[in-house]
């Protein structure tokens, strides 16, 4: 498995951490799941980056915490994303949009696929 | 926003309850990755270790969490205040040193900046105060002038009501008042006000209401008053009732019509007035001089002030008033008033004269002070910086014992900057309590300040308080971060460039030589500044010593001296005429009298009474140089000790007014070069009629001081009292057998006996009056003495702790001289010869920036140049000698190193 480290972009981290909590409330360790599947394995986030952003997320209101009952019946922390965090989810997407749409013409790889 | 707040609170307050959810979250993260991986076939051992190996240590984690807490940097401020704490505790005695140190150079910085601040930089108490502009006529005057920020009353009418730029225009003119007070009459500081006064002021009454344009529209119309908020207080008691009732001001019958708004005493610094009065009731209180219905525009007497358009510049008002000036004076030069009194030399430069505009807060007080107290503020300031040297000094000796801790922690991972900022953060506790210690000195500082400097009875109601407000803080706050830095950020920078694998080695104090060089460039600059600060101490001692010595130029001593203005209790001038001839037999006869002397003009208080002359010989006078004139009574002479050189003084036959007068040498020389001035004539030049040269002098007195202490001796005429009939008050000495201290209260009880009506104003010896003539110089010279003492003492200690260090590192060097042969005298030289070129750099810097500076200090000097060469070198040899003794401490300590102890160190 091809693991990218989260701080390859400025803000990639907080974007998926959105996405993956744009469904359901997850702990910490299912949002690193979550990405794990998202990105087809791509990126696999690392507690070291995961809890810092977590916190630094909950501090800037996206996220809300509370704790409950994981599969393991074992108590932990879970994450849902507040109003303003979903306001940010669709200001970051279509930011991507954007960004993926200039680097992908910029390096031409929709042309390779042609 | 909020969800920060939250957060911020939550970091600072419930961190224990954080910590643990976060354990306990991290706990979690690892077991349910270990769970995962026992379901997916690995044994409990391998997926329990797989699961922390994966987490990537705990700890590290924490830590990363805890660094993107919201308000982290106040964890880490409040850390290094913690650990800062407790190295300055351990420390107590660099602790005292260094906050004393502190606590004297802020503490004086503040007291001075509150001075300052007070008297010359603070705004009036006024609605938009920074619109308020003085308009003052600059130039030449031709007739009479009460000051020189002072017009004729139709001048102001026409520049009112024919300017562009002002939205509103006033006059004022400062009046003394007599008023009864239980069983005696004293006079009362008040202000003569225009109509406008304070609706442009935006002044308020609290009770009442102020004056308005009715009350000022037609002369003597309405006989009111506005009283201040503590004289409401202390004559009505702060009665509620005063409103509608009367009070007598110069024996008229005035009705109060309201309170003005604590906290505003009128607008001349130092002379808090009592009252308020439309300046349409002139004639009644200021009998016998009327500038008002007359009407003459050679009386300059109101101070205008203006209040600019929004918009509109002080400049641009300036510009846009100056041909309205220039159409009205072309008028005014036309009129008989000026011709007859103006030479035809006068006209041109007195058409050139023009408008200039000062800020509204200007008066006499300010400009007086302006200059002694910046020249205090800077030197204040100097002793602070080299306090500032001083603890670097320190700080840098310090910093070389504490490199061991320094690298340690580098060694550790913590960062240069963080080191930095844990220095400073050091400097910044010291300096705040320097502040808070120096606040409190500053406080009794500019009490005693106060006290010395203000006649007794001014203290009370002066406007100035040594209470610390929000700009002194604010002031001091200021002082102390840029202290911080200034002493705080060359160690700090050094320390952080520790090296760390030399600082871990041990090197018993074979520190760097670069912190070596720093502290001897600090000394220099102290040695420097010391020079600097004495120079200046030296200049003021001796320039207040000169004043001293010139003296008066007549025996001051039992001589006291007090006025009276008769006309002001309501006596017409026939009245007052008797009052004085009866006072001058009722005080010659007192016990314990010498002799008793009367005159117009007081001597010595920086008034004059200047007039135009003609004579045979010479036509007019140019304005600058009219004599100054007084009328003085037979005795006045003999009870000052002035001597008579030629001719005869006064007898009570002379009478007839301006038929015979006094002059002195000055004016001899002046107006009769080269003959004999007895029985010469000349006449007193009026604009209401041409005058002939009938005065014929009668005698001469040898040149004494008039105005005040550092001028040259002017000419002067002196006339008999009461020859002219217009005399309203005198100004009355009494030379006295005994201490003329002791002799105050009898000499107040016989006045009150003499005639109750009449307040006695400034009774005092004229040693006290010269002495608090010269208080500034007084102040300025012995704070400068201080300050220059305890700059120089600050240098010497510099000096020595640099060079005993110096002297401790060489150590093993030194001794290895001596055990090669080297003789004591031989290390006392090589170390005497560092300290010598300390001294001579500081010197020489300090010099060369002493001999630049001075020029600024110029004005305040008298009776010696301001490169004065022997305070220069002066102050230099006994700074010098200082340090010098004090570098030959160390010097002697090298000389008597044991090389054999020596060597055997390390």
């Amino acid at each position: 498995m091809a693991g990218i480290e989260s701080d390859l972009l400025q803000g990639t981290l907080d974007v998926l951490i959105l996405k993956a909590l744009a469904l359901q409330e997850l702990h910490g360790m299912g949002i690193s799941r979550r990405i794990g599947q998202m990105t087809n394995g791509t990126f696999d986030v690392k507690p070291g980056s995961l809890f810092p952003a977590l916190h630094r997320m909950e501090e800037a209101g996206w996220l809300t915490s509370n704790w409950g009952q994981a599969e393991t019946n074992r108590r932990a922390k879970f994450y849902a994303l507040t109003r303003t965090g979903r306001k940010q989810l669709q200001t970051e997407t279509e930011r991507w949009a954007r960004i993926s749409f200039a680097m992908a013409a910029a390096l031409g790889i929709g042309q390779e696929a042609l | 926003m909020i969800s920060r707040l939250r957060a911020l609170w939550n970091n600072a307050f419930h961190r224990k309850q954080l910590d643990r959810d976060l354990d306990e979250e991290l706990e979690a993260y690892v077991e349910l990755v270990a769970a995962e991986k026992l379901q997916a076939g690995m044994g409990p051992e391998e997926a329990h270790s797989y699961a922390r190996r994966q987490t990537g240590g705990k700890d590290q984690v924490v830590q990363n969490v805890r660094d993107v807490r919201t308000g982290v940097w106040l964890d880490r401020l409040l850390q290094d205040v913690h650990f800062g704490v407790r190295t300055l505790a351990k420390n107590p005695t660099f602790f005292l040193i260094a906050v004393g140190t502190l606590a004297l150079g802020i503490g004086a910085n503040s007291a001075m900046f509150s001075l300052l601040d007070q008297v010359v930089l603070r705004l009036l108490p006024v609605r938009h105060p920074e619109q308020l502009v003085i308009v003052k006529e600059a130039g030449n005057h031709y007739g009479n002038s009460f000051g020189p920020n002072t017009m004729s009353w139709p001048m102001f009418e026409d520049l009112r009501d024919r300017n562009q730029v002002f939205s509103e225009m006033f006059c004022r003119f400062p009046a003394s008042l007599a008023i009864g007070y239980h069983d005696q009459t004293v006079q009362i500081p008040a202000e003569l006000v225009s109509s406008a006064y304070f609706q442009t002021l935006g002044v308020e009454a609290v009770l009442g209401r102020t004056i308005g344009r009715d009350d000022d529209s037609i002369p003597d119309g309405k006989p009111v008053v506005v009283l201040s908020y503590s004289f409401w207080q202390s004559y009505f008691g702060g009665d509620r009732n005063a409103i509608g009732r009367t009070i007598s001001l110069n024996g008229y019958v005035m009705t109060v019509i309201g309170v003005v708004q604590p906290g505003f005493d009128g607008l001349e610094l130092g002379v808090p007035a009592k009252v308020f009065v439309p300046i349409m009731m002139k004639t009644e209180m200021t009998p016998h001089s009327d500038g008002l219905k007359d009407r003459r525009r050679r009386l300059s007497w109101v101070t205008t002030y203006g209040r600019l358009k929004p918009g509109i510049s002080m400049k641009q008002a300036q510009a846009s008033l100056q041909p309205l000036l220039h159409s009205i004076l072309e008028m005014e030069v036309q009129q008989p008033e000026f011709t007859r009194s103006a030479t035809a030399a006068d006209r041109e430069p007195f058409l050139r004269n023009r408008i200039e505009l000062l800020p509204g807060s200007d008066s006499d007080l300010r400009e007086y002070m302006r200059r002694p107290l910046w020249i205090l503020l800077a030197l204040t300031a100097a002793v602070l910086l080299l306090a500032c040297a001083n603890l670097a000094n320190l700080l840098l000796a310090r910093a070389t014992s504490r490199e061991k801790e320094f690298a340690v922690r580098l060694a550790i991972g913590a960062g240069r900057v963080r080191i930095v900022r844990q220095l400073l953060v050091e400097s910044l506790l010291l300096s705040g309590a320097g502040a808070v210690v120096g606040l409190t000195l500053a406080y009794v500082a500019d009490r005693i300040l106060l006290r010395i400097y203000l006649p007794a009875d001014a203290t009370v109601e002066f406007v100035v308080s040594p209470i610390p407000d929000g700009r002194m803080l604010a002031f001091t706050l200021g002082v102390m971060l840029l202290t911080s830095l200034a002493f705080g950020l060359l160690p700090a920078m050094g320390a952080s460039r520790t090296e760390i694998t030399l600082a871990l080695k041990d090197r018993s104090g074979a520190a760097s030589a670069g912190g070596m060089s720093l502290r001897r460039l600090l000394v220099s600059i102290q040695v420097a500044l010391s020079l600097l600060l004495l120079v200046g101490a030296g200049l003021f001692v001796r320039t207040l010593r000169n004043l001293e010595n010139v003296g008066s130029g007549f025996p001051t001593d039992h001589l006291l001296t007090f006025a009276t203005a008769p006309t002001l209790s309501g006596y017409s001038f026939a009245e007052t005429k008797s009052y004085y001839d009866r006072l001058n037999v009722n005080l010659e006869t007192m016990p314990g009298v010498t002799s008793v002397g009367f005159s117009t003009m007081p001597i010595l208080r920086g008034y004059a009474w200047q007039n135009a002359i003609v004579g045979k010989d010479f036509e007019g006078t140019p304005i600058e140089q009219q004599p100054v004139l007084s009328q003085v009574s037979p005795n006045y002479f003999a009870t000052l000790g002035i001597p008579i050189v030629a001719g005869r003084a006064f007898s009570t036959q002379d009478v007839a007014p301006t038929d015979y007068a006094v002059v002195n040498e000055s004016f001899a020389k002046e107006y009769f070069p080269g003959r004999n001035p007895l029985g010469q004539r000349f006449g007193l030049v009026s604009d209401s009629e041409s005058v002939t040269p009938k005065t014929e002098v009668i005698g001469v007195i040898p040149d004494r001081k008039y105005r005040d202490l550092r001028e040259t001796p002017p000419p002067q005429a002196y006339f008999p009292y009461l020859a002219d009939s217009n005399v309203r008050g005198m100004t009355v000495y009494v030379r006295t057998q005994a201490d003329p201290r002791q002799f105050k209260d009898a000499l107040r009880e016989r006045m009150r006996q003499f005639d109750p009506h009449v307040a006695v104003v400034d009774l005092q010896t004229v040693s006290e009056q010269i002495g608090f003539s010269l208080r500034t110089e007084r102040l300025v010279a012995g704070l400068s003495a201080v300050f220059g003492c305890v700059a120089m003492l600050l240098a010497v200690i510099g000096l020595y702790g640099v060079m005993a260090y110096a002297v401790l590192r060489r150590t093993r060097e030194i001794g290895i001289r001596i055990a090669l042969g080297a003789l004591r005298s031989n290390v006392i030289a090589m170390i005497m010869r560092e300290v010598l070129l300390l001294i001579g750099s500081g010197l020489a810097a300090g010099g060369a920036l002493a001999l630049v500076l001075v020029n600024l200090i110029h004005s305040q000097l008298y009776g010696l140049n301001a490169r004065d060469p022997l305070t220069f070198i002066g102050s230099a040899i006994v700074l010098a000698s200082a340090a010098g003794l004090a570098g030959f401490i160390p010097a002697l300590r090298a000389s008597g190193v044991d090389p054999t102890t020596a060597l055997r160190q390390e």
